[in-house]
């Protein structure tokens, strides 16, 4: 099996060519036991890692789990942090739709000082196009805000990058949970919601299919 | 390893778009789970010899876990830091988080405590959706009727009653909070929710958005958890034993705080255990698809303060996980992609199982087919396909719309998903029993509430997909309501770690040795060891993420 040398921590190791930096660090015999989650999913959004990879000046920001080593691949990882400020919401408060954009300039003022840099975008490690995001939630368009962060697992790398401290990631999350605590409303739900109240959806311990068949 | 046949050979029998006939099952499900399921077998299951189910079946490697000595002494928790609590929620998965809403909801104050960062878990690894009966062509009787008919009539029949009839209220629940479903028709107000058919059921009955429902999930309740300011949450702070008063009641816990290194005790009114299953003791020496700390910490510190458990020696080994590349070995291809239409294919280009009956049923066929020569090998890996090129040509545009968490997989693999089968194997997903409870989710011994994967009694010896989610949600919240119940009740008596001083006298009577220590908290590659950790305690001045410990 193919090796390669790298360094995670400041430490020198080899490793399996095909594995992620992660397998690589606890193949070397090193102690794993934070930034470490769903182990190559990519989802949790746990093992942020700056990584610079031989001949590369930038170092880039991703996910331990997905990123598979190089030779002479550098990386080391973020510790997950709290935030010492938080954009505090109550969303059984926000019952009105029609003040939806009011809500987004309350709960998250800093969105609308996004200086363009581009930070957020360059620190995800799933390619969103966050900075965007934040752009359409300030402008109301706030389906097509929620879009952009679809896929986001949470790592908060963009929160980290922004130099407004707009957290993005929470900004696109809120934009999404109001959306569908507001709007969705599906008919097949509600209509079985109200045959289960009214008591006409009981269960039958004794039907037929409810027990072995002889 | 078994002979097989080569993945080169195989894909010379296999073609895109091809409508390979299913070969005619001669053997009856229950033969074949009795021949390949790991559940059966020889070796299969062990009888536990001390504890409340002395004489019961066991899962071998599980047993070890289950009849260990404690972590700690009481000279470790000597001079440790307390803290009180209405209510403490262990585990920071979907369970833990439903509980702790929802007991603050009902006014208590809770402390949730999480050995990684609120929301590692397998929750936000779910990717396939969440069963409740909604269409016009279902009902939670069917959904009844289904989860017993998997779970081989061993489930509990009022718990699973219970959480069929929640189903619809879970879903409402979870768009309070923000959380989105697929719709079939994209009309938000009165429009239908997308539905899926999980294999062994008898109607569409899966809710999902798209193939990461547990992300969208998991990161709608951490976000309301973390905004919540009844709820503290602790990060990086395992329990390690739980505390009992005079009587044998659960009077708190013990947690061991990764970041000071250090033992501290949290006295509560109420417990509430949601610390996921065991898919990280990679038991059978299977790969598995769970998260880094599923390692049975909840199950080990329940039955040691004697909370009965049940059916120990049944897990579920989901059929499709990655066979090839290795380094992505165990991780999970939804059942989504069957769910949609997809194939298994053997070595010889035959469907050898209807691939939506039931998950035991379909591992233990693809462990069969594997046995007996008919697997695929490729670089040492055995496997068989999943067909995912045929079934992009039959669904156009699906891997692009709805199955994007396997393109992304097949992009980690390698692969075009479009042009090329994976090479899947089971792989240990889920631990189908757990600790007894009753419908509010109390567990035997008073004052602890065991919750989600940990519990056991909903899913019989085979849990259905999607059914995982419902029960972590219905169970999550009725234990989280009921366990606020005792909130402000005075805490009376002493609390400490008398009943595994009583246990260590179990172990010795029984002939077991005292020197294997549990719960294990770290997969065995972690290189993890708490009494060389705690020693470090002093030394540390500065630290990073990583340092060897």
């Amino acid at each position: 099996m193919t090796k390669v040398r790298l360094s995670i921590e400041g430490r020198e190791l080899e490793a399996p060519a095909t594995s992620s930096i992660l397998q690589a660090y606890v193949h070397a015999g090193h102690t794993l036991v934070e930034g470490v989650g769903c182990m190559g999913q990519g989802v949790c959004g746990s093992c942020r890692v700056m990584v610079r990879r031989a001949g590369d000046a930038e170092v880039r920001t991703q996910l331990a789990c997905e990123t598979v080593v190089e030779d002479g691949m550098q990386a080391a990882f973020l510790d997950y942090f709290t935030a010492s400020v938080q954009h505090v919401y109550r969303l059984q408060d926000i019952t009105d739709s029609w003040g939806a954009l009011r809500q987004v300039g309350q709960v998250f003022p800093e969105a609308a000082h996004c200086r363009h840099c581009g930070g957020c975008d360059r620190a995800c490690p799933k390619g969103l196009e966050v900075q965007r995001g934040v752009n359409l939630a300030v402008e109301g368009r706030l389906g097509a805000a929620g879009d952009v962060f679809d896929e986001c697992v949470m790592c908060n790398l963009c929160t980290l990058a922004c130099p407004e401290h707009i957290r993005p990631n929470h900004l696109g999350l809120f934009v999404r949970r109001m959306t569908a605590s507001l709007g969705l409303r599906p008919g097949d739900l509600l209509r079985r919601l109200q045959q289960i109240d009214s008591g006409a959806m009981g269960i039958d311990f004794d039907a037929p299919g409810a027990r072995p068949a002889r | 390893m078994p002979s097989a046949i080569t993945c080169e050979d195989a894909l010379r029998r296999w073609r895109a778009g091809a409508t390979p006939t299913l070969r005619t099952q001669t053997t009856p499900a229950a033969e074949l789970l009795a021949a390949c399921h790991p559940d059966h077998g020889p070796n299969a299951r062990v009888p536990l010899a001390v504890g409340v189910n002395r004489g019961d079946a066991c899962q071998p490697e599980l047993a070890q876990q289950l009849q260990a000595n404690a972590l700690i002494d009481d000279v470790d928790i000597a001079g440790a830091q307390l803290v009180t609590t209405d209510v403490l929620v262990i585990g920071g998965g979907g369970a833990g988080c439903a509980a702790a809403l929802t007991a603050a909801e009902h006014g208590a104050k809770v402390l949730l405590a999480t050995k990684l960062r609120l929301g590692d878990s397998n929750t936000v690894m779910a990717e396939g959706g969440i069963q409740a009966a909604v269409g016009e062509d279902d009902s939670p009787q069917l959904h009844f009727e289904d989860t017993l008919r998997a779970g081989h009539f061993c489930a509990e029949p009022a718990l699973v009653a219970q959480m069929v009839l929640d189903g619809p209220d879970v879903v409402r629940w979870l768009i309070r909070l923000g959380m989105a479903f697929d719709l079939e028709d994209g009309q938000p107000l009165g429009g239908k929710l997308l539905r899926k058919k999980p294999g062994g059921a008898s109607a569409a009955r899966i809710l999902s958005y798209r193939d990461y429902t547990g992300l969208e999930m998991m990161r709608v309740l951490r976000e309301a958890v973390e905004l919540d300011a009844r709820i503290d949450t602790w990060n990086r702070c395992p329990a390690v034993e739980l505390l009992s008063d005079e009587r044998g009641r659960c009077a708190g816990a013990v947690l061991y705080n990764l970041e000071w290194r250090c033992f501290v005790l949290v006295r509560a009114c109420a417990v509430l255990l949601a610390t996921g299953g065991a898919g990280r003791l990679h038991l059978n020496r299977f790969p598995t698809s769970n998260h880094y700390g599923a390692t049975a910490d909840g199950l080990v510190l329940a039955y040691r303060l004697g909370a009965r458990l049940r059916e120990l020696d049944s897990f579920q080994y989901h059929p499709t996980g990655i066979a090839y590349p290795p380094h992505l070995a165990g991780a999970l291809v939804s059942e989504a992609a069957r769910s949609a239409g997809a194939r298994l294919i053997n070595g010889e280009g035959q469907r050898f199982v209807d691939e939506l009956a039931p998950r035991d049923v379909v591992a233990a066929a693809i462990l069969r087919e594997c046995a007996e020569g008919r697997g695929i090998e490729r670089e040492g890996q055995l496997g068989v396909f999943l067909d995912t090129p045929t079934l992009a040509l039959q669904h156009p545009g699906i891997l692009e719309e709805r199955l994007v968490t396997l393109r992304h997989l097949a992009r980690k693999c390698g692969h075009d998903p479009a042009r090329e089968p994976f090479l899947v194997y089971p792989t240990l997903h889920y631990q189908n029993g757990g600790v007894a409870i009753d419908r509010h989710g109390a567990a035997s011994v008073p004052g602890l509430y065991c919750v989600g994967e940990l519990s056991g009694g909903l899913h019989g010896r085979n849990r259905l997909m999607g059914n995982a989610l419902l029960d972590i949600l219905s169970m999550g919240r009725r234990a989280g309501a009921s366990a606020a119940q005792s909130a402000g009740r005075f805490i009376a008596g002493r609390a400490g770690i008398g009943h595994v001083y009583a246990w260590q006298r179990e172990l010795m009577l029984a002939g077991l040795p005292l020197q294997r220590k549990a719960p294990q908290l770290f997969p065995t590659y972690a290189h993890f060891d708490l009494r060389a950790d705690v020693q470090l305690a002093s030394k540390t001045a500065a630290r990073c993420v990583g340092d060897p410990r």
